[in-house]
């Protein structure tokens, strides 16, 4: 008796051919319906398997993080906190790291969320050298270069958010290669890299860049770096050169603003006025307002009132709340916040208005119960608004 | 019944079935990639992270009607009050409650009425009183608490607490709902990171019938053990992972639920706010927001987040699973009533092609060829007319399908960050998931069709308190997208059955002749 060893491919095909020799004396719906129930069948059986994977893989991870937790924590908690700069050796007795220590690709993840812990923590407190050494000897550097590079893009981006997380040293060379890709948010995580970790002018790349989108979460995120450069005694970007930078990008320029005033930049007032006189822009002629009146830049009370009446009821809402900030004492501008407090005909511009009369020292006091007085009857419930403590009027108007 | 009907209707089952069938596949495709997208980019850690250091998080309104809801309010406040996030209010609507509702609020939050100056940018019942806090308790300075002569609907309280939120985005939840500690962040993540204005945008929300809740926080999140809850929770869960999901991707969302969803104030005011006579509220209001959008040319995106930020309470019997299906069947009927313009219409992108197409098709329609179904099973049983021996492997194609999805959405589940405390916990999704074609969807389909005949007949409908254990609150809108993947399996069940049947009979005809 002879015996044939089928193939994989074989086997297979004996399956099929049995399934439809046996289903050819029905109707073509049920075949096509037992086709459907065997597909749906093969799919079942491999996501509950993959399910099942997945919670195991969770599981074991989980395990392990908890005993790395218990084993290192304190050791490295020590390491951090040291005031004395430890050699790498020392750290590495100290964590009873064999002499030629390497972790797998997973050991090394497992580790990441300790880390990061320990850096949101401590972060403050820690004597940066020491922890960057402790990174070196867990090879995390080495650990992060690999995961950029990878094919997943996911990898990539986490690695990417963990280094900016955990404060660790990543070569800018790994990074620079992904500031111009298509994937934009890899693209921009790479560019929040160069931007936070950058030596020589990281934020080039934004204003090169024609195709740039600058969505609010990147002015999050860039902001939040820039702070961090900012407390690291890293080099600061002159905000108000970006905003002569061509291509011109509406919302960088925008945000350069906000930042000069949110990094109160008063020598830039100046320049700032000037373009605000050769603004027809909205939101940016709003941005350099604002900017202005927070900085409390008098010279620029002559170009508010000046625009004041042109402009549209955002813009002078703007207006208001930025004369009432600088706060001169000018009974001009106040006269002329009265007459539009009479005039206008927008429910918020008038309790802003009215706001930031209430708050203009005692002339402002004075004017503001002189316009209680000869405001109609209607008026009265705005007057009360203002008046009452518990309202955020800031908020409500 | 003349043979010719039989054959009609079998060959529109099967077009039918297909076509159900097709959706649920490319939306189960379109969600794998819609997960698989934010498990790439979103890190819930990170993304907290940043937002919590900087100045431009953009600040987020509550708005959470209340009506008798004495026995909870307390509780509820407080736990919206001790969410995570830098910049927030809480605004609850006091719908003339005739119960001690406004007075514990007073007494237990230290408030007092203000002289607000309130401008009524969507008409709504009369204004009676604003309050707040006089305590030094810096969370309770976010409370406001509104006080409106009652309206009757959800729609005219919440439209009272549009009209006096502060910040550009606003929630709307109810009071009974416990939300995520980090719900907010989560929700207004994709405002921020989208290149296209964000108008509204949903979230996955489950029971919390069967979950540990205390002082209005979720402690564990288990699935509920009783058997309607339980169906209602796998409904949503299915609803919201995968068809949502879906749709969002496609930016064809139909509904952002009235238990929890966040609005762009601007576009809901133009809109003019919810309409208090509508029966499906929240969805008539997305349809009149994007109504808005497209009408002044501008672009536009409704989101779902497929983390979950809510955990509302199922109806606990059948008394009160009816009240809400027959306003929810009613409410759709209704919607169609209204919106029937932007059907097949162009200038309505794909809300007009695709979203309304697929409303009326697969959910608006489905109770009415399911009941057909039946109609006709039972028509052939009489006449002992079914082919057995076929029936059996239509009905289990359809059956393993619906498993199918089940077993997907548990994985997509586990996928986003399961919300269970325990793995096993999906043995109830699996159970719920096996007993449901026999027992809840041919209830539903009772209920959904009692709402269009009400509708069609114009009966007076009281809106009424859904009764909960301890709780008094409003109903609730549908996950309508689940529905339909349901309704399309038993509809389909049956007719099949029916096209067997009558396959049998053509081929005893032959034999005869």
């Amino acid at each position: 008796m002879e015996y044939y060893v089928l193939s994989r491919y074989a086997y297979w095909k004996y399956y099929l051919l049995i399934l439809y020799y046996r289903l050819a004396e029905y109707p073509p719906v049920i075949r096509v319906w037992a086709i459907f129930s065997t597909i749906s069948m093969i799919l079942i059986v491999a996501i509950v398997i993959g399910n099942l994977v997945r919670v195991v893989r969770s599981a074991t991870d989980t395990r392990i993080i908890a005993h790395n937790r218990v084993k290192y924590w304190d050791k490295m908690k020590q390491i951090a906190l040291e005031a004395r700069t430890m050699e790498p050796l020392e750290i590495s007795a100290l964590l009873e790291l064999p002499k030629n220590f390497k972790m797998h690709e997973r050991q090394h993840r497992r580790y990441v969320p300790m880390l990061i812990d320990m850096y949101r923590q401590y972060g403050d407190q820690m004597n940066k050298v020491n922890w960057q050494r402790m990174l070196q000897v867990l090879k995390m550097p080495i650990y992060f270069e690999e995961q950029v590079r990878s094919r997943s893009i996911r990898k990539r981006i986490v690695a990417f958010k963990n280094v900016a997380d955990m404060d660790a040293n990543l070569k800018e060379a790994v990074a620079s290669r992904y500031l111009f890709t298509k994937d934009r948010k890899l693209e921009n995580n790479a560019r929040l890299h160069a931007a936070r970790f950058g030596t020589s002018y990281p934020f080039k790349v934004l204003l090169d860049d024609p195709n740039l989108v600058f969505t609010d979460e990147m002015v999050v995120k860039f902001h939040n770096v820039l702070v961090y450069r900012q407390q690291n005694g890293m080099s600061m970007p002159n905000f108000i050169h970006w905003c002569n930078r061509t291509p011109i990008n509406e919302e960088l320029r925008i945000f350069a603003i906000n930042e000069i005033r949110l990094f109160h930049r008063r020598e830039d007032c100046a320049e700032m006025l000037s373009m605000l006189q050769n603004s027809r822009d909205e939101r940016f002629s709003c941005a350099l307002i604002k900017a202005l009146g927070a900085m409390e830049y008098v010279p620029a009370e002559k170009e508010f009132t000046r625009r004041y009446l042109s402009a549209s009821y955002t813009e002078r809402q703007e207006l208001a709340e930025a004369l009432g900030a600088i706060n001169s004492g000018n009974p001009k501008v106040l006269q002329f916040l009265e007459d539009d407090f009479m005039q206008t005909t927008d429910y918020v511009t008038r309790m802003m208005l009215l706001r930031v009369i209430h708050g203009y020292g005692s002339i402002g006091l004075q004017a503001y119960e002189r316009l209680k007085q000869e405001s109609p009857k209607e008026f009265a419930i705005y007057f009360k608004h203002i008046e009452c403590d518990l309202i955020d009027s800031r908020r409500y108007a | 019944m003349p043979e010719w009907v039989y054959d009609w209707f079998s060959y529109f089952v099967i077009v039918y079935s297909t076509l159900v069938i097709s959706s649920y596949v490319a939306m189960a495709v379109l969600a794998f990639f819609e997960h698989r997208k934010h498990y790439t980019y979103h890190d819930d850690d990170y993304t907290i992270g940043e937002l919590k250091k900087s100045p431009y998080t953009p600040g987020v309104s509550i708005v959470a009607p209340a009506y008798n809801e004495e026995k909870t309010v307390i509780t509820n406040v407080k736990s919206l009050l001790s969410l995570d996030y830098p910049d927030f209010e809480v605004v609850i609507v006091n719908d003339s409650s005739k119960d001690k509702t406004l007075q514990l609020l007073i007494e237990n939050f230290d408030l007092v009425k203000v002289p607000y100056a309130y401008v009524e940018k969507i008409k709504t019942k009369p204004f009676k009183g604003l309050y707040k806090t006089k305590s030094d308790n810096p969370a309770f300075k976010r409370l406001t608490v509104v006080d409106k002569v009652n309206g009757g609907t959800k729609a005219d309280a919440s439209n009272a607490g549009v009209n006096v939120v502060s910040n550009k985005f606003f929630i709307c939840t109810d009071v009974d709902c416990v939300l995520e500690k980090n719900a907010l962040y989560r929700m207004i993540w994709p405002t921020m990171a989208s290149t296209r204005r964000v108008i509204a945008v949903s979230a996955t929300m489950r029971m919390s019938n069967g979950s540990i809740v205390e002082e209005g926080k979720m402690v564990e999140s288990h699935p509920p053990h009783d058997m309607i809850p339980l169906f209602q929770d796998l409904e949503y869960t299915r609803s919201f992972l995968i068809g949502k999901t879906a749709l969002s991707r496609i930016n064809a969302m139909q509904n952002v639920s009235g238990g929890f969803g966040m609005f762009d104030r601007e576009v809901v005011i133009k809109a003019g706010g919810y309409d208090g006579d509508s029966f499906a509220e929240d969805m008539d209001m997305v349809a009149r927001m994007i109504r808005y959008m497209c009408d002044s040319g501008e672009d536009y995106r409704v989101v779902q987040i497929p983390e979950t930020c809510c955990w509302t309470e199922g109806p606990p019997n059948f008394k009160v699973l009816n009240r809400q299906r027959t306003r929810w069947g009613r409410g759709l009927f209704q919607f169609f009533t209204v919106h029937r313009d932007m059907l097949w219409n162009r200038n309505y992108r794909q809300y007009g092609m695709l979203t309304l197409p697929y409303i009326l098709i697969f959910e608006l329609s489905a109770p009415v060829i399911e009941f057909l179904g039946y109609f006709m099973v039972v028509s052939l049983l009489v006449q002992w007319a079914i082919n057995w021996s076929t029936i059996w492997i239509a009905f289990l194609g359809l059956y393993i399908f619906a498993q199918l999805l089940t077993v997907l959405i548990i994985s997509y589940d586990v996928w986003v960050g399961t919300s269970f405390k325990k793995r096993t916990d999906y043995l109830w999704f699996i159970l719920a998931s096996l007993l449901e074609p026999f027992f809840y969807h041919p209830i539903n389909v009772y209920f959904s069709l009692r709402g269009y005949v009400k509708q069609i007949l114009g009966t007076q409908m009281v809106w009424g308190n859904m009764t909960r254990k301890g709780v008094q609150s409003a109903n609730k809108k549908p996950a309508q997208a689940g529905a339909a993947g349901s309704t399309a399996v038993s509809a389909a069940t049956s007719v099949a059955a029916a096209k067997s049947a009558i396959e049998e009979k053509k081929e005893e005809g032959k034999a005869d002749a």
